[in-house]
């Protein structure tokens, strides 16, 4: 557990960065430049928020489902609506669809029998969840850094 | 049977993209942006859905693995043709890629009829390689 809060303050770092990136340069992006950023910011962010908040809350509450869906909704907003009104529509689409993906991936790296996965055994179950969360946050950081190094030039 | 005709579909997907990515390296001076972006997100997605189902029906027991294969392969695809147009297309698909490609083995493994679903996928990723050939054709 101490990993994935660890992985979280990381995710969490990172999305302030690029918030204040975007922030400090939101008027010099074009109409293509806004709807890039805001589909690729909004969707890999919350994906990586939601998964790591249905991680980290106790099984089986009705907050448990719910609250990493409204956090992508509310990150791909934020964003969103920095820019310009359809860049709001656009961030807002891509959130909701990151952050149910991401309690979805959640829900089954818990417990995989949900899908039939044969994987039984405690260690095992926890070794697939610590890989992919790695995983996951390398590939955040890369998209994180592919987009900052956009605005550079 | 099934599991040689999964590896030979396997191997026809891959010479597939290579084919597809050849002809568009050869015409990409006519493509603009707005028809590049669209074809990095279709082929980016296609090939992670294509690859995590079809590895996952072959090898159910390698969960983790095939996910990160997936999405890597997923990622690569779409930045690889994106790069053949400019930027922004490029983290697009390599974005998209991601995406689809971490869901795509969890789709794999909760099929019934295993095999009828590879081929109706096939029949899509055959139907929309047709529509972007339509497509850059009257550009």
């Amino acid at each position: 557990m101490l990993l994935i809060i660890l992985l979280f303050m990381w995710c969490v770092g990172e999305i302030l960065i690029n918030y204040r990136v975007v922030r400090k340069k939101r008027l010099l992006f074009e109409d293509r430049f806004t709807k890039t950023i805001c589909m690729a910011i909004a969707s890999i962010s919350s994906f990586a928020t939601a998964l790591y908040f249905e991680l980290l809350l106790p099984e089986d509450q009705i907050a448990t489902y719910l609250l990493p869906v409204l956090l992508g909704v509310f990150i791909g907003w934020q964003f969103g609506s920095l820019i310009k009104a359809p860049a709001s529509l656009n961030g807002l689409y891509n959130g909701v669809i990151g952050g149910v993906m991401g309690m979805m991936l959640g829900a089954v790296l818990k417990n995989p029998a949900l899908c039939n996965i044969p994987l039984d055994s405690n260690s095992m179950i926890a070794s697939n969840l610590f890989t992919i969360t790695i995983f996951i946050a390398f590939s955040h950081s890369l998209v994180c850094f592919f987009i900052r190094r956009s605005m550079r030039g | 049977m099934e599991q040689s005709i999964l590896l030979f579909l396997l191997y026809a997907d891959i010479c597939l993209i290579i084919g597809f990515y050849m002809y568009i390296r050869k015409m990409r001076k006519l493509i603009g942006f707005h028809l590049g972006m669209n074809m990095s997100m279709v082929m980016g997605g296609m090939a992670a859905l294509l690859f995590g189902i079809m590895l996952i029906t072959h090898m159910p027991f390698h969960f983790t693995y095939i996910t990160l294969l997936s999405a890597i392969i997923g990622g690569a695809v779409g930045a690889w043709f994106g790069l053949l147009i400019d930027y922004q297309t490029f983290v697009t698909g390599l974005t998209n890629g991601l995406i689809v490609g971490l869901m795509a083995p969890m789709i794999g493994t909760v099929l019934e009829m295993q095999m009828l679903f590879v081929w109706f996928l096939h029949a899509f990723f055959i139907g929309s390689l047709g529509v972007l050939f339509i497509s850059i054709k009257r550009a």
